[in-house]
């Protein structure tokens, strides 16, 4: 009968594709691609860092023929999950980046290794004392962060200057922000901005504007639902104005640039990192540029400089030597500086960004230039947030959602987060 | 049991038995890799989130023992949880009905085709095996998008970014995949014994009436299956959900169906002890409104085995 007979095949040929799974996963920790030694090297970010790191990757393994770099990356929320699970099976990548947010949890869980064994193949010297100890729990180096970052907002040049609205400048302040944001969507027909309501990075900007923090000392929560009251109030009344962007637009937000009202050319502007606002050349070819966040209404500045984009070393690499080869490479390496330009921030290696400054070219130089413009005046981090943190900051776009939906007032929804953040934070 | 029951057939069988018995070796070799996968894959696992239900667990710290307090929370100091229970049983009530209802209706107009019945089915069946898959949910979610086809087509703007309309672009993913039941159905159909109709025909009755008092009758062991199975499935809905509410359960919570908030609480937040306490609890609901169906089905579902009863 032909039917069975295809029937069997499926099932084996299915079989077959079932063992080749299993066997493509548990051979990837102990890979060796003909003799060579083999990385697994994740992240996350946009094509244009894929495109970069491949080219830098090429590099290093010109320079050590007996490394072969494999790498996976994908956007930020999908990283992070992917990562965790990763690190809870004890299957970590040997080198791996990471967020402020995860540093707290990933070494205190024992998934990173002790950088500081692999001293001989890991040069620090060069790197910033303060920025360094970003990267230490306890006394132990764990991650080396990668580059500053910080937030910025970046915005269509051209399509700016059309309304006849003046550029933003430094100094500005929340109230005067609004204030063009009202005026750009009155010439354009298009909201000003991103709603800034769903952003919690927005919202410790705003809230250190004021002088307070979203994390006090002790890891506990630094404001309280007024706080949060009048902040989703503020944005609130924006959103209905038609000044930042409608619900619909706003909960289409993942991390990528690509889905920011900016990107889709449904707004003139969108609050950021700086680092992450190079994706958004390749969708506004016609330019953008960075104006820095506004600050409290006395002037009192809310950005910081945060270490951004951490390389960590997994604690159960077999290749721990070669791992932080390649993580002194991507660090300490003019070669691969050059290449990789300023698309994980600025580089931290004092004597290559020396270097490399003059020599930056496009975006990479716009990030640079804002970065300097901003030294002197900023105040500074706060320390590395508490491990719920990282949950939190799904939960605070959640409850936003509910009020841009207009099912929760703003002080529905704040206490409900605080209650939540509270929770989050106890365990 | 009959061994107990009767003696004197126990002592004449038991030479039998133990023949049986000696025979069980070889099944149990080719049984093997059941058993092994249901053991290593299934029963271990259910048994250590059982256990893990009841501790606190981050995935990087060894777990905590916290006796009930992940139920205790869940019941009474989650809002979000009961919304994605309220969700999930809004979901179930308009998925299944609608998938199966539009499976019996193609499933009769197959029945009567006189050609073409092979392809049909073929083509109605397709959407059942595409259905699970990622892929097929991000198209369905970039048709249901702004700027998607049914924006396009209707002016609706896209309903993936309304809250009163998710849902229902998910649900319609799972009605668009009636081809399983409707094989089911089909075959129950031409069970059907072509007299009962003929008979039916001689008494009188019109098109309707014989589906109501032949099909129906007839057909409803094949009902309940399907009911059980797709109800039993629909409040295990995952992938549709997670791509159509863009990996969130967004807008604002609407298609944060129950398993979706599962998979927020442990992978997400790294709560994966109140993810199990939620499994766990899933599974019992479950087990419960399959026992609620199968004793609702005494009063409606004919076997036609036991008909003169």
């Amino acid at each position: 009968m032909p039917g069975h007979r295809t029937k069997g095949f499926w099932s084996s040929a299915a079989a077959l594709a079932l063992c080749a799974m299993v066997a493509g996963c548990s051979g990837s920790g102990e890979s060796v691609g003909g003799g060579k030694v083999v990385l697994r090297y994740t992240w996350w970010g946009n094509p244009d860092r894929a495109e970069r790191t491949e080219q830098a990757l090429a590099l290093f393994e010109k320079q050590h023929p007996d490394i072969q770099v494999q790498t996976s990356f994908s956007a930020y929320e999908a990283y992070k999950q992917k990562l965790a699970t990763q690190a809870a099976g004890g299957d970590a990548p040997d080198v791996m980046q990471l967020d402020y947010r995860q540093i707290d949890q990933y070494a205190s869980g024992g998934v990173l290794l002790d950088l500081g064994e692999q001293k001989a193949a890991l040069r620090t010297g060069e790197i910033d004392a303060g920025l360094l100890a970003t990267g230490r729990l306890d006394g132990t180096q764990y991650a080396i962060p990668q580059g500053r970052g910080t937030e910025t907002i970046a915005y269509d040049v051209k399509a700016w200057k059309a309304t006849g609205v003046p550029l933003p400048g430094r100094g500005w302040t929340w109230s005067e922000w609004a204030d063009t944001m009202r005026a750009l969507a009155e010439k354009t027909g298009k909201p000003g901005a991103t709603d800034p309501g769903q952003s919690e990075d927005a919202f410790e900007v705003w809230l250190r504007g004021q002088g307070k923090s979203l994390y006090t000392k002790g890891g506990e929560l630094g404001f309280t639902a007024a706080d949060l009251t009048r902040w989703w109030t503020f944005t609130d009344k924006l959103r209905r104005e038609g000044a930042v962007s409608p619900a619909e637009q706003t909960t289409q937000l993942d991390g990528s640039v690509e889905n920011t009202p900016l990107g889709r050319g449904e707004a003139l502007s969108d609050s950021n990192w700086d680092a992450p606002a190079s994706g958004f050349l390749a969708l506004i070819p016609s330019g953008v540029a960075l104006a820095p966040m506004p600050s409290g209404e006395d002037g009192t500045p809310g950005q910081y400089y945060k270490p951004s984009m951490f390389l960590g070393v997994g604690a159960n690499t077999s290749h721990p030597k070669e791992a932080a080869q390649l993580v002194d490479f991507l660090i300490n390496d003019e070669e691969a500086a050059k290449v990789l330009g300023a698309t994980r921030g600025i580089p931290v290696n004092d004597s290559v960004r020396k270097e490399i400054e003059p020599q930056l070219e496009d975006f990479d130089k716009t990030v640079a230039d804002y970065q300097s413009s901003l030294e002197g005046t900023l105040n500074p981090p706060p320390q590395a947030p508490p491990s719920g943190d990282n949950a939190l900051q799904t939960t605070f776009q959640r409850d936003y959602d509910q009020v841009s939906y207009e099912r929760m007032s703003p002080r529905e929804a704040a206490e409900n987060y605080v209650t939540e953040a509270k929770a989050e934070l106890r365990s | 049991m009959t061994t107990t029951l009767i003696p004197t057939t126990a002592r004449t069988a038991s030479p039998k038995r133990r023949v049986k018995r000696e025979r069980q070796g070889p099944a149990w070799v080719f049984l093997s890799p059941w058993v092994l996968g249901a053991i290593v894959l299934t029963l271990l696992p259910m048994a250590v989130s059982l256990y893990l239900s009841f501790t606190d667990y981050d995935l990087f710290n060894p777990p905590r023992w916290v006796g009930l307090r992940n139920y205790v929370q869940m019941f009474t100091e989650d809002p979000r949880y009961w919304r994605s229970v309220t969700t999930t049983l809004t979901y179930v009530v308009i998925a299944v009905p609608l998938q199966l209802a539009l499976a019996l209706v193609v499933a009769l107009a197959l029945k009567s085709m006189k050609r073409g019945k092979a392809f049909y089915r073929s083509a109605f069946y397709a959407p059942s095996l595409l259905g699970a898959s990622m892929s097929i949910a991000l198209v369905w979610r970039a048709v249901f998008n702004d700027g998607g086809t049914v924006d396009n087509l209707f002016g609706t703007g896209g309903w993936v970014n309304q809250p009163g309309w998710a849902l229902l672009a998910v649900a319609l993913l799972t009605v668009w995949q009636f081809g399983a039941p409707m094989v089911i159905f089909l075959a129950g159909l031409q069970q059907i014994p072509a007299e009962l109709y003929e008979a039916a025909a001689v008494d009188g009755a019109g098109k309707w009436r014989q589906f109501l008092s032949v099909t129906v009758p007839m057909l409803s062991p094949v009902l309940f299956f399907n009911l059980v199975l797709q109800t039993i499935q629909a409040f295990q809905v995952f992938t549709p959900a997670f791509a159509i509410g863009a990996g969130k359960g967004g807008p604002a919570d609407s298609t944060l169906v129950y398993t979706l908030y599962l998979y927020d609480r442990g992978f997400v937040a790294s709560h994966m002890g109140y993810a199990s306490a939620m499994a766990w609890v899933l599974l019992l609901v479950i087990g419960a409104v399959t026992a609620v169906l199968f004793r609702t089905s005494r009063s409606w579902v004919f076997y036609a085995s036991e008909g003169d009863r």
